[in-house]
């Protein structure tokens, strides 16, 4: 045993060794069955390792030597670069890993010394203390490395597929829309490019070599139980990183009282702004963001969740709060398209956003995107509700000019000329909306040939429109105190409804039936046109007595006298009537004069002796000229015209 | 009992309630003092319930024709358009919560630090990088342009440059502002304004309870902003134009200038919130540095004590703060909902009253 005196545990492995041994020896001496030579083995064991220990105290912690010795090095390495302005990180990998491995040495040291359990002992506790500093002046730097590391890779630039939202077709339908013609008026309000291209996107938002080196400080870091600096500087730079790219969308940071009040051209700007920044941030942003943070912290349990809610916080709650306004406010028609938008860009990211912040943490997030959703799905229904009140509620004190296409049927139709695209949508929307047209509503909703049916939610809808705006502008035609103007209104107003619904995505929700049957329907009102203006006019050249030869002089006069009045009446009125379609225009003229040229080609004919009579204002010629004057929208007088006609 | 008598009783019994509550709120017990984050999760509570009566009295089973006329023709739009005002302060207030979890955060590496045996010269150098950072967190308050971002202290200009401990500590504070240009201060101010009493014959009507509620909203408000930090504060008015006749007003005026009298005085020396837990964390924090400070391994006896004594406080705080904040931001987004859903009804209410009679 006296070799056991000299054997003073050098390494602090030997302490370990030591200690474990002590605790055994003590803990085999309360056994109670010991036999007697085991019992004196142990007490010789618990006395020699006494000895031990007692010997290294009274020779003033000698044991201590190789820790010492140990700690002495790794302060080098660690202090040496409290001294110098470069960052370790940017000195190379080794260095880098030669720090870490330093950092490791600290905390085994202090594991050890924390582990012995020789309390009173001064060295021990001076060598703990001189390791706990050094330990945190490396965390210290740690921590300043890390920042440096994360601020200097922070990608700047957005992902390349994203274009400005500046460059997008921002044209805000408005009452202004109407005077555009087809084509523009589509362009102007086409819904958000892009839409379905970038769905989920995820970038690399710190380049992949350098998640490994934060990775190597995260576990050092939290090794040390300094995970909650880790975690601070982490959210600080990630926080504010998302947030640069967040105000470079140049959402307008408006208030709820801002939004309730802004006038709608900036308030549509701002709601495809919003549209928009939820694709980038949700779909690519935090589904990056969210990467990240699983590459950093994924092993170290719930923190990983934590940092990341709160990295995103800020910036979910601006999109948040704008769309809680836009859900709020008074839900105007002409916001239907818009909110549209919103709507079905909330519906396709519900589930990322699900998905995103699937732990408890982030609970409330969810919760409020859903409730959103339904917001908006509300806010979309009260303006679709708004437009068909406005279409049927539209009143005006005077008849309009000219009896062209009313501005309303303009508004009516080319707005709902856009709703096709959103045609599954409008459809889930309004299935359970107004019930008498509900009922109208008898294929399934779902499938493929549903969207395409003319008995979908939404066809039933727009044809209950329709018929809203036929029987408002009845109501419009009879401000014109002219029945045969009554008429030109009504044609031309459901010819111009026919022509959009044939000329666009309409058509297949309207069917050929509503097509054949509105085309009679102008038909019949051209008809009636006819009908009124001229068969007083072409009675007048009647021949009373279809036996008899000619007429006599002075009936001959009067007659052409009374064509020639009432032809001029309906000069002086007609003329100033529109038809603003060619087409239109081009067969009532047809129709017109085979009636009118006719009638009066065979009076003249039939009356062959008073041909050259200066009674005869007008030549057959001259009629079929000036009836090219009809409907052009400018009113005329006879006298220029037949100034017109004599040059 | 006619419906005239029914509806001057059911204004008596709302006013009743209504004192009553805010008497339980002035003489909170020991653990609830005023404005701590346990108070205020009852003064959100008391907002609730008394919103809930006063939609009851205002509008089940009443001809919404009602009210349309003057004078409410006037007064809904008015109480709506306050409605909308607080709305932005429970989004700046909920988000002003934000940045005191930040500053519970903080606390939390302070006692991490600190709570150690032996305390040695790096525990006590990590508490005081955690205690600058938590004290410039909360008295950078809410200034516009105080918020400077990381990489404009730039990073790159060397390591003993700038003071790290100052750069770090403006990380997170504040950056989602409701508006450009907002200020709490002003949106309280405009929604004192025009806020007039009713008087005679208006007084024993509906009109009253309407003020009443007003009333209400604007305190428990004005009470969140004074004990959360949020977007400039400066300029909150201490003063409510509540005639002290009211019966049913004495506990909230009572309790208004309690508050108003602890605003004037900690505005003179810089704003943290009022927030009682985070004031006694301010104390705690302040005189945890100066020990921090002072610290030589192994210390003097007695100051560790204290500071020892300090740390279990500050855990204290810590708990409270750890269970109550989250839950507050909760609170405050039910409260936010409650009026958005209350003013959708008053709006609904408006139009089928001015709809003409088919």
């Amino acid at each position: 045993m006296d070799e056991c005196q000299s054997a003073i545990p050098a390494h602090d492995g030997d302490l370990h060794v030591v200690a474990a041994a002590h605790h055994i020896v003590k803990a085999l001496g309360t056994t109670k069955n010991l036999s007697d030579d085991l019992r004196k083995i142990l007490i010789d064991l618990d006395a020699h390792l006494s000895l031990i220990t007692s010997n290294i105290d009274s020779k003033g912690g000698k044991g201590f030597v190789e820790v010492e010795e140990r700690l002495k090095r790794v302060e080098r390495k660690i202090v040496i670069w409290e001294s110098d302005r470069i960052m370790i990180w940017d000195s190379g990998p080794k260095e880098a890993s030669n720090y870490l491995e330093a950092v490791d040495e600290v905390q085994t040291l202090i594991d050890s010394l924390r582990g012995l359990s020789m309390n009173e002992n001064q060295k021990q506790k001076e060598l703990l203390h001189r390791a706990s500093s050094l330990l945190q002046m490396a965390m210290s730097r740690l921590e300043e490395e890390l920042i440096h590391m994360l601020v200097k890779h922070k990608q700047q630039s957005g992902p390349t597929c994203m274009p400005s939202p500046s460059s997008q077709r921002n044209v805000v339908y408005h009452e202004s829309v109407v005077s555009l013609d087809n084509e523009s008026a589509k362009e102007a309000s086409s819904k958000n490019f892009c839409s379905d291209e970038c769905g989920e996107y995820i970038v690399d938002l710190v380049p992949e070599h350098v998640i490994l080196d934060i990775k190597s400080i995260a576990k050092v870091m939290f090794a040390s139980d300094y995970g909650q600096e880790f975690c601070e500087a982490f959210i600080g730079v990630r926080k504010e990183a998302l947030e640069q790219h967040f105000d470079i969308l140049e959402n307008g940071k408006l208030s709820i009282e801002d939004v309730l009040k802004m006038e709608w051209c900036s308030l549509s700007t701002e709601m495809n702004k919003w549209t928009w920044s939820m694709k980038i941030i949700f779909g690519v942003y935090l589904m990056s963001e969210k990467r990240l943070c699983d590459q950093v912290l994924g092993e170290f349990g719930s923190v990983n969740s934590f940092c990341f809610l709160e990295i995103a916080k800020t910036t979910i709650l601006c999109l948040l709060n704008f769309g809680e306004a836009i859900a709020m406010g008074p839900q105007e028609p002409e916001k239907l398209l818009r909110l549209l938008d919103m709507y079905e860009t909330l519906a396709d990211l519900v589930i990322d956003i699900d998905a995103l912040f699937s732990e408890n943490g982030g609970s409330f997030v969810r919760l409020e995107f859903h409730k959103l959703l339904e917001g908006l799905a509300d806010s979309v229904k009260a303006a679709f509700n708004a437009f068909r009140v406005a279409v049927s509620s539209n009143g005006s004190l005077y008849p309009f000019p000219g009896g062209g296409v009313h501005p309303l049927s303009k508004y009516v139709m080319n707005y709902i000329s856009m709703f096709p695209e959103y045609c599954s949508t409008l459809n889930l929307l309004l299935e359970d909306q107004h019930s008498d047209v509900a009922s109208l509503v008898s294929e399934p909703q779902c499938g493929p040939t549903a969207s395409l049916s003319t008995s979908c939610a939404m066809a039933c809808h727009l044809r209950s429109i329709t018929s809203s705006l036929e029987s408002n502008l009845h109501k419009k035609s009879k401000l014109y105190k002219d029945e045969a103007l009554q008429h030109i209104f009504l044609m031309n107003n459901l010819h111009y409804m026919v022509q959009k619904v044939k000329g666009s995505e309409l058509r297949p929700f309207f069917g050929d039936e509503w097509i054949r049957k509105h085309n009679a329907k102008f038909q019949q009102h051209e008809m009636n046109y006819e009908r009124v203006t001229w068969s007083s006019v072409v009675s007048l050249l009647k021949d009373d007595n279809p036996g008899s030869s000619s007429l006599s002089k002075s009936a001959f006069k009067e007659k052409c006298k009374g064509f020639s009045v009432a032809f001029e009446e309906v000069y002086k009125n007609q003329t100033s009537w529109c038809i603003p379609d060619p087409q239109l225009r081009e067969d009532l003229r047809i129709s017109t004069s085979l009636k009118v040229v006719h009638a009066y080609r065979t009076f003249l004919g039939r009356n062959p002796a008073h041909v050259d009579d200066k009674c005869i204002k007008h030549t057959v010629e001259d009629v079929e000229k000036l009836l090219l004057d009809l409907f052009e929208g400018s009113p005329r007088s006879l006298r220029n015209s037949r100034r017109m006609m004599k040059t | 009992m006619d419906t005239q008598e029914q509806e001057l009783e059911d204004i008596e019994l709302f006013q009743k309630h209504v004192s009553d509550r805010f008497t339980e709120l002035s003489s909170p017990p020991e653990d609830d003092a005023l404005l701590s984050v346990s108070w205020l999760h009852r003064l959100l509570d008391v907002f609730l319930c008394c919103e809930a009566e006063f939609e009851a009295i205002l509008i089940m089973d009443r001809d919404p024709s009602q009210l349309s006329k003057p004078p409410f023709d006037r007064l809904i739009p008015e109480f709506i358009e306050r409605a909308v005002k607080a709305l932005d302060i429970c989004n700046a207030v909920a988000n002003g919560v934000d940045s005191v979890r930040h500053c519970q955060k903080l606390s939390e590496i302070v006692i991490s630090a600190l709570d150690q045996n032996p305390l040695g010269d790096g525990h006590a150098k990590r508490a005081k990088k955690a205690l600058l950072m938590l004290l410039s967190a909360m008295n950078l308050d809410d200034k516009e342009g105080t918020h400077v971002k990381a990489t404009e202290r730039s990073w790159s200009f060397g390591r003993r440059g700038v003071n790290k401990e100052q750069i770090a500590g403006h990380f997170r504070s504040l950056s989602w502002q409701v508006a450009k240009n907002w200020s709490s201060a002003k949106q309280i101010q405009s929604m004192i304004y025009n806020l007039v009493a009713p008087r005679g014959a208006e007084a024993s009507g509906l009109p009253s309870p309407i003020y009443t509620m007003n009333v209400i909203m604007i305190f428990v408000m004005w009470a969140m902003v004074a004990a959360i930090p949020c977007q400039e504060r400066n300029g909150l008015p201490t003063h409510f134009p509540v005639p002290k006749q009211l019966n049913w007003a004495h506990s909230l005026i009572g309790l208004q200038e309690k508050i108003a009298d602890e605003w004037k005085k900690k505005e003179k020396k810089g704003m943290s919130g009022l927030l009682d837990e985070l004031q006694k964390m301010e104390k705690l924090a302040q005189s945890l540095i100066d020990f921090t400070d002072s610290f030589h391994f192994p210390g003097d006896a007695e100051k560790v004590k204290e500071a020892a004594a300090n740390v279990s406080e500050l855990k204290e705080i810590f708990r409270r703060m750890d269970q109550g904040l989250t839950p507050l931001q909760m609170h405050i987004r039910e409260v936010f909902h409650r009026i958005v859903r209350s003013r959708t009804e008053f709006l609904d209410v408006l139009e089928k009253g001015s709809a003409p009679a088919l």
